[in-house]
């Protein structure tokens, strides 16, 4: 019987804002509370949205009153958060910290206490970022302050993890990767009774056959932003309607990237064509994907793209770039992959059309295959593995593998397995080796937060501060562990 | 030792009622009566004797200098006789060695400004400092439920027209909200400061804010739910069952 945690996901970004990280924090306490933990949420405060508060599921969230900076992240004041977290984390017992997105600067400074205060703690990348410009030479150098001393990093793709490796100096050992999942109850395919009704309880479903003048629809969902490749997009779609005449476009989301987009219909008097929806809310997403039968994904950068695993669930062919984590995400007879450029994006949709026309793309069975490769179930199941090695509950060579745990291959970043040590000596020495000048003010500030965590335990005793009572924990089902790697 | 942190006191004077006390002051044994007696007298002496030094100070502003004691005085001028009196005793007192020793000592150390202000300061914080919180919560089955505050200064019973620290703390802290006002009695968590605390609050009919009970000393989780099992068994008719504590929206029964 595995030990069951008590958990804190700590992020910037939660609901009520939308988005990918919220609803991964979402989607993995709630399996993970599925499976007997306990788990709260520390995020702060939104507008009309200040205190604590329990979710349906008795997920409980602290929105814990700060200054908002800048696109929902907080201002970084290393130390300011401490007295609040530590309350929190006291009264709730925690034992596992788990920070979520390297922009979110409450997560960084929730690892920084959590080390501080003893705790274990895991942070998980979402985002992947460039080496070169000033602001992410900054984010980096924050990033490898943080993970100077963390127990684990957890990524979303392969790609997240060379990227994340190499921006935190890590090793390669202590980084897990676990992609994202999707709902897949939630993005299922134009069912029978939508498109005909003749086909009633078939397994596997009837093919969907397109004759040669049936129109395609090829859907687009994403923020126009720069870095989801809305300028490709602006420079493809006059020579994609160009080259098939019976296509047409759907193009949900917004974004300052919109505009470019609407002088591209009025130039090429494209209005009858290209259908724009603006924005639109993530459960109208599926509704409007099962509209059409290819999703065109030009993002230039993307970590896992979770909207490309959606779109498959929806049975939907992917045309998308092969850039960062994507070629990792759906297997080659669901994708047609093309490089981030005006012609091989062009090229790509004409393909994808051609095979469409075809018949030769089962789109129908796309559904139950993401099904059975993408489940919040199994996410869950592999973080606790985590959370298993960092605590020590199973063993170094076992989590590790056999070749890590040979004294000679022996890291000072990862430590020994489950016994990364606490004491102030050790972290020191791990911040120490992060740069001349900045090892020396990352030990100046783990000084400090050290000498207010004594201050704290003077100043608001532990036997001071109330114990929160559980909410009613499930019973852990360990018939659903097998078959998992 | 004079004060103990917030403990709870039940009295149930009769089935339907109860009242739930929370205070900071402990059990009122006799070496604490002594020593809250003796308090109270250096306190008062405290103020005495700032009140004096200022006195010394500025005694040639509320006096004409050759004031005397009058010696025959008809009944008529009896509040002229009680000044005089006062103004003689102060004067004596003035010029007495102990007097003479004050007056040298303050008017060479402090300027006019700085005496005036200090004693100020002096004369309210003796006066007002609260030395114990009582907080009660009266619960009557069938008319309401009553909160109130007192806190035990030495004038804690003169209205201060500014406050004292606090909208909770202004001299009428008692509210009586009846039955048919009351929605719901529920324990609440929030930050406060740096830290979450738990809280019992009563959600009122027609009211946009919650009426917080027991609002300055805010006790810790086990007075308050006790508090909170308490009011519920006895605002309603039966005991509740069970009594889970999270759901204070189930058992609403009036």
């Amino acid at each position: 019987m595995a030990p069951t945690y008590n958990i804190a996901m700590v992020s910037d970004f939660f609901f009520p804002q939308p988005g990918g990280v919220e609803s991964h924090i979402y989607q993995l306490s709630s399996k993970l509370m599925d499976r007997g933990h306990k788990v709260i949420i520390i995020t702060h405060a939104y507008d009309g949205r200040t205190g604590v508060r329990y979710l349906t599921n008795g997920l409980k969230v602290y929105h814990v009153p700060f200054l908002v900076i800048y696109r929902s992240t907080t201002f970084p004041t290393v130390f300011s958060f401490f007295p609040m977290f530590r309350n929190i984390v006291l009264r709730e017992r925690i034992d596992i910290v788990h920070g979520h997105a390297s922009l979110s600067n409450l997560c960084h400074e929730a690892i920084l206490h959590a080390r501080t205060m003893g705790l274990r703690t895991v942070f998980t990348d979402h985002s992947l970022f460039g080496f070169a410009d000033a602001a992410s030479i900054l984010t980096n150098k924050l990033l490898k302050f943080s993970l100077s001393d963390v127990d684990h990093v957890i990524c979303v793709s392969h790609t997240c993890k060379e990227n994340t490796v190499l921006r935190a100096s890590l090793d390669p050992l202590m980084v897990s990767v676990i992609p994202n999942a999707v709902v897949a109850e939630n993005f299922k395919p134009p069912d029978a009774s939508e498109l005909s009704s003749n086909s009633f309880g078939q397994n596997p479903p009837p093919a969907r056959p397109l004759g040669p003048h049936d129109t395609i629809t090829i859907v687009v969902i994403s923020r126009l932003f720069y870095n989801k490749g809305t300028d490709l997009l602006t420079a493809a779609i006059p020579r994609i309607l160009e080259n098939h005449p019976n296509t047409r476009f759907i193009i949900a989301g917004s974004g300052p990237k919109a505009i470019d987009l609407e002088q591209m219909i009025e130039q090429n008097v494209l209005q009858d064509r290209v259908e724009m929806l603006g924005s639109i809310r993530h459960e109208e997403v599926r509704d409007v994907m099962v509209r059409g039968h290819i999703y065109l994904h030009p993002s230039l950068t993307e970590a896992f793209g979770t909207v490309i695993v959606e779109a498959a669930s929806c049975g939907l062919y992917v045309v998308c770039t092969q850039v960062g984590g994507i070629p990792e995400v759906l297997p080659s007879h669901m994708t047609v992959f093309a490089k981030p450029e005006e012609d091989d994006l062009v090229a790509a949709t004409g393909k994808a059309i051609a095979a469409l026309r075809a018949n030769k793309v089962r789109t129908e069975l796309f559904h139950e295959q993401v099904k059975s490769m993408y489940s919040w179930t199994n996410v869950a199941l592999r973080t606790e593995r985590v959370y298993n090695g960092i605590s020590g509950a199973i063993s170094e060579a076992e989590f590790y593998g056999y070749d890590a745990s040979n004294p000679a291959t022996w890291s000072a970043t990862r430590g020994r397995s489950g016994v990364q040590s606490f004491a102030l000596i050790d972290r020191l020495k791990r911040y120490y080796g992060c740069g001349i000048w900045a090892g020396k003010l990352f030990c100046l500030c783990v000084i400090v937060d050290y000498l207010i965590f004594l201050l704290l335990e003077l100043w608001f005793p532990r036997d001071k501060i109330d114990i929160c009572p559980d909410w009613p924990r499930k019973p852990r089902n360990e018939r659903r562990e097998s078959g998992v790697r | 030792m004079l004060t103990t942190p917030p403990h709870l006191y039940i009295r149930r004077p009769s089935p339907t009622t109860a009242e739930f006390t929370v205070t900071t002051r402990p059990p009122l044994t006799l070496p604490l009566r002594l020593a809250l007696t003796s308090l109270t007298v250096l306190r008062l002496l405290v103020a005495i004797i700032t009140l004096f030094t200022l006195y010394i100070r500025f005694h040639a502003l509320l006096l004409p200098p050759s004031s005397s004691f009058p010696s025959d005085l008809s009944p008529q001028q009896h509040h002229l006789y009680l000044w005089s009196l006062t103004t003689h005793h102060l004067e004596r007192a003035r010029l007495s060695p102990a007097g003479q020793f004050i007056s040298t000592q303050i008017t060479t150390n402090l300027p006019e400004w700085t005496h005036l202000a200090l004693a100020m300061a002096v004369l309210y914080l003796s006066l007002t400092i609260p030395l114990h919180t009582t907080e009660s919560l009266l619960v009557l089955r069938g008319l309401g439920i009553q909160t109130s505050t007192t806190t035990g200064n030495l004038l804690g019973g003169i209205c201060w027209p500014w406050g004292m620290g606090g909208k909770e703390a202004k001299p009428a802290t008692t509210r009586f909200i009846p039955t048919e006002k009351i929605r719901d009695v529920l324990i609440n968590e929030a930050f406060r400061g740096f830290e979450v605390r738990y809280y019992l609050i009563v959600v009122v009919e027609g009211e946009e804010e919650v009426v917080v009970v027991f609002p300055r000393l805010l006790p810790r989780r086990k007075i308050v739910e006790a508090v909170w099992r308490g009011v519920r068994g006895c605002l309603h008719e039966a005991p509740m069952e069970g009594g889970g504590w999270y759901n204070g929206r189930d058992g609403h029964k009036n």
